[in-house]
């Protein structure tokens, strides 16, 4: 290995560690934990409301403090996950499905333990693979084109299907409900208006946040509304805050293989970092012995997608670090973020300013501490924030589920959006239709719409490119692979059992 | 004719209604090619397996016995949603202070006891947190008072 | 309801002195969140809350390509207090795209200032032969819709400058359409694209890495930026002249006073070194057009280039 990735850790270090950026990596941190916290308050927002104030900065504080803000924001996402089931960012949707359950059984604390040290893990991890392998993981995102892709997708929906615990029918069209769901909008490839209706505000499709926090968070409220007594929600009994050593034993390997996955996905652009989350639940599900849990509270299903999305969001630094392409739309903001500040992102960024790379980079290692460091003492107070009646917490809950909707696009359409989806949320509930894979296949939808299109129309017409690139031939023969699995007779048997149980 | 899995009878129905649903709207739309897909083809395929899929479900509700459906409350399911719809579009016309007012009421319906007492100082304290964190803290462009006095 | 009474003497006050604005705070509204407009509006915010001692929001109202924020400010009163981050795509190629819009560009607005305008570059993958734009043209021709140019969308700068290049040279080529410019970019770089017509500030890290290689400049004029780097217009293409811009707007109702003093202040933070050099760093040098007239009369011309564009290019949402 090259020598000089310390000295270069070291000039990092040297810059992220002065007082002036130590303080504001705080304040970046600080500050997405809470905006991560609050769902529908995301970090694109966040961002440009304090470009204006970064101005006074030098350019390297203002991008330690901004990029404090998006990480920070996926770590605090994971809390009102946990706490109240609700997406507090759109990479801790997965987060809900166990660790809300494991709140329930008054496990809140090893739940926001495990996703912090999850987190922490990964972040660390990741931030060492941005410093040591960023340029030649670059050259990784320029193999994916529109085919690749578009296999990558099909992988994906084939696992949206392992994510379900109940029928396998009906998961299926769940999954298909959420591709055509994702659909509505306007079609990239013709700039035809699908399924809007003569709605303006659904010209631009349906936005993931208002679906999830529909389908979670309203439908969790009304569902719990209805039990008999108050005090059926959340028990009373906290069994312990800080993981057992057995817990220790369960999340260390889905952390690890999280990390890796995250990593990996979180370099490709176009929603990444997202499939992220949903893939290392997937594979825990599949490969733990404990999957017949995931769903009711397994610690696995918190460990492997946190350390995933956390993972994610450092290495999605890379394509704009090294190629100045961002990887989702918090990206595309830091490109402006700093190109005001007059640096162009791109290859140069490396040679040319080394301080400002090295020292992001550093920084992002100081803020993964402070985060943790700051969050595990918080988690005695969070759980004192399930002692309150809920008939006092839900309408809290409400309050700021609407503002944070409305502020999506300050337009109250997308609150009724959430009131229907809140609904149909509902109704899947009664209907025992799981909605984490309509979730899936609601980000798949559109991608591989796009995709299969674009490469059928960059092929001229010949679906053999799909088989012809390695890559992608490999993420079909993968799919192929888990769909064999997936249909093999006895392991069906199992889950009819296991609908009819519940 | 008799439904032996009430929860699978309905939900197959929904998916039916949804497949068809999406395949009769993306009629309107252009089919397209293999390599010129146009904007139908994509929801038409999607939406057909939907509808075919639903099939599959509704006839096993026919045949294999599955639970019954849980009551539905519609108490909260009224409250929750009115609560919502209000704050939305009563935001920018009567302020943000007043607004939240009228939805963690009407949000308070909605549950099992409503003690006013409690359910104003929470308005009080809820108010005054989203005013300083939402408004002041993060400027979200809310108007706090309604448009006539300000 | 000691506050009612302070809020109903303002009110008062308001009502009295028009002269007073800005009496409270301003919204800008601004289309396109999270990007360079989105950017450029809190730039311009935070300089005309300075001064105008009132504090100046920047509100995001996405959607529709632009027209739900438009559409807002058209039908809001005009009384200096709703602004709107107007662009291209809302004043020029809507109209010409849309067949119901439910604003009139022209109209329903006041022109206060160009804020920013950047030019387009055409940029192709840098193992393509042609060197320069007449290699490019003789490479299209000898293999007839054999080429690919990307997009950030249908009926963006990028595809109707695109489609004028196929107009203007006779060639035949593929226009393929994305989410975004990134992934166009993305895709020029490894080789699945053979050209883009790009933002010149986003791309022009990638050009001087040599990652792209830029062909010309969409704009009348050679930019400081690559000076070197010809123009469409000298490279053959007759009066090839495009760039990407947005400015102030506010609804057609609002008083002279109030868009003169918006305009004036606009332009004044426009020329302050800081400012300046943030905008140049975007890609934008300081506009020439300075004065509320000028903007209109632009915008006027802009709406009629892309009305015609549009019709060539059959861009047309089928």
């Amino acid at each position: 290995m090259d020598m000089t990735i310390f000295s270069n850790l070291a000039l990092g270090f040297g810059v992220a560690l002065t007082p002036i950026n130590l303080l504001y990596c705080l304040i970046g941190v600080l500050l997405g934990t809470l905006i991560g916290v609050l769902p529908g308050i995301g970090p694109v927002a966040t961002i440009a409301m304090l470009l204006p104030v970064t101005f006074s900065l030098s350019p390297i504080t203002a991008l330690i403090m901004l990029a404090g803000i998006y990480y920070g924001a996926q770590y605090g996402g994971s809390t009102s996950a946990i706490l109240v089931n609700l997406p507090g960012e759109s990479s801790s949707v997965v987060t809900c499905l166990d660790g809300y359950q494991m709140a329930r059984q008054g496990r809140a604390g090893v739940a926001l333990a495990t996703a912090a040290m999850g987190s922490f893990f990964a972040g660390c991890v990741a931030t060492l693979i941005v410093a040591m392998f960023a340029p030649p993981l670059a050259e990784v995102a320029l193999k994916f084109g529109p085919s690749e892709y578009f296999s990558l997708m099909v992988l994906g929906l084939v696992a949206a299907v392992v994510l379900a615990h109940g029928s396998v029918l009906k998961a299926v069209a769940m999954v298909l409900l959420g591709l055509l769901l994702g659909l509505v909008g306007t079609d990239v490839n013709s700039g035809v208006l699908r399924f809007a209706f003569g709605i303006s505000e659904l010209a631009d499709g349906i936005g993931f946040v208002t679906v999830a926090m529909g389908l979670f968070g309203i439908a969790e409220i009304i569902s719990n509304l209805e039990l008999k007594d108050e005090r059926e929600v959340f028990t009373n009994k906290v069994t312990n805050m800080w993981p057992t050593k057995e817990d220790w034993k369960r999340m260390w390997k889905p952390i690890l293989r999280g990390t890796f996955l995250g990593s990996a996905l979180g370099i490709l652009p176009g929603g990444g970092a997202l499939l992220a989350s949903f893939g290392a639940y997937t594979l825990e599900k599949k490969v733990s012995k404990y999957g017949h849990e995931f769903g009711k509270g397994a610690i696995e299903g918190v460990a492997a997608p946190e350390a995933a999305n956390n993972a994610g969001a450092q290495t999605s630094f890379i394509p704009l670090l090294t190629l100045g392409i961002p990887s989702n739309a918090v990206m595309a903001l830091m490109i402006g973020a700093m190109m005001i500040q007059g640096i162009a992102p791109g290859p140069q960024v490396m040679t040319e300013k080394p301080q400002l790379f090295w020292g992001m980079i550093a920084s992002m290692w100081v803020g993964n501490l402070m985060l943790v460091v700051l969050n595990l003492p918080m988690i005695g107070l969070w759980i004192k924030l399930l002692t309150v009646p809920y008939r006092i917490l839900y309408p809290s809950i409400v309050v700021f589920m609407a503002i944070g909707v409305y502020s999506l696009s300050n337009n109250p359409f997308d609150v009724l959006l959430m009131m229907i989806f809140g609904l149909l949320g509902y109704i899947f509930v009664k209907l025992e239709c799981e909605p984490a894979p309509l979730l899936l296949g609601f980000i798949l939808g559109p991608l591989m719409e796009e995709n299969l299109r674009r490469a059928m129309l960059l092929s001229r017409g010949d679906p053999i490119v799909f088989f012809t690139k390695p890559i992608s031939a490999g993420f079909l023969i993968a799919s192929i692979v888990l769909l064999i699995i997936l249909l093999l007779p006895n392991i069906r048997k199992k889950r009819e059992e296991a609908f009819v149980e519940g | 004719m008799k439904i032996k899995s009430p929860k699978d009878f309905w939900a197959g129905l929904m998916f039916i209604a949804f497949g068809l649903f999406f395949l009769f709207v993306a009629r309107n739309y252009q089919m397209g090619s293999a390599v010129r897909m146009g904007p139908a083809y994509f929801p038409t395929v999607l939406g057909g397996m939907m509808a075919v899929l639903g099939g599959i479900v509704f006839l096993q509700s026919l045949v294999f016995a599955g639970p019954k459906i849980p009551k539905m409350s519609f108490k909260p399911i009224f409250f929750i949603s009115l609560a919502l719809i209000l704050f939305g579009y009563l935001l920018k016309p009567l302020g943000f202070i007043l607004a939240l007012v009228i939805m963690i009421f009407v949000s308070a319906f909605g549950g099992h006891e409503f003690r006013a007492k409690e359910v104003t100082i929470l308005a009080v304290l809820l108010i005054i947190f989203s005013v300083l964190v939402f408004v002041k803290g993060l400027t979200l462009p809310f108007p706090l008072w309604p448009a006539f006095m300000s | 309801m000691k506050r009612l009474v302070v809020l109903l003497a303002m009110l008062v006050h308001a009502a009295g002195a028009n002269a007073q604005w800005p009496a409270k705070p301003v919204r800008l509204i601004c289309p396109y969140p999270g990007g360079p407009v989105d950017i450029s509006s809190r730039v311009i915010a935070q300089q005309l809350q300075e001064a105008l001692g009132q504090p100046v929001l920047v509100e995001t109202k996405p959607g529709a390509g632009g027209v739900i924020a438009a559409d807002y400010v058209a039908k809001s009163p005009g009384d200096g207090y709703t602004l709107l981050m107007g662009a291209i795509a809302t004043h020029a190629i809507n109209p010409a795209l849309m067949p119901n819009l439910p604003y009139d560009p022209i109209r329903d607005f006041r022109h206060v200032a160009l804020v920013v305008q950047v030019p387009n570059v055409l940029i192709v993958n840098s193992d393509l032969p042609a060197k320069n734009v007449g290699e490019l043209i003789a490479l299209a021709k000898s293999r007839p819709g054999k080429l690919d140019f990307g997009s950030g969308s249908t009926g963006s700068t990028g595809h109707l400058a695109g489609e004028l290049f196929k107009q203007m040279t006779g060639t035949y080529m593929v226009h393929i359409p994305y989410k975004a410019s990134a992934p166009a970019v993305l895709d020029l770089m490894s080789g699945r694209l053979h050209l883009i017509f790009d933002n010149l500030a986003s791309s022009l890290p990638n050009i001087k890495a040599g990652k792209v290689r830029a062909l010309a400049v969409t704009t009348a004029k050679r930019t400081n930026f690559l000076p070197q780097l010809p123009t469409l217009d000298e490279s053959g293409l007759k009066g090839f002249n495009m760039t990407t811009w947005w400015g102030v707007m506010v609804p057609a109702k609002t008083p002279n006073e109030v868009v003169n003093r918006l305009s004036t202040e606009i332009v004044r933070a426009l020329e302050t070194p800081d400012i300046r050099e943030r905008m140049l760093a975007m890609g934008s040098e300081t506009p020439s057009v300075r004065t509320p007239e000028a903007f209109s009369a632009f915008i006027e011309s802009e709406k009629a280039l892309y009305a015609k564009l549009v019709k060539v290019s059959g861009a047309k949402p089928d």
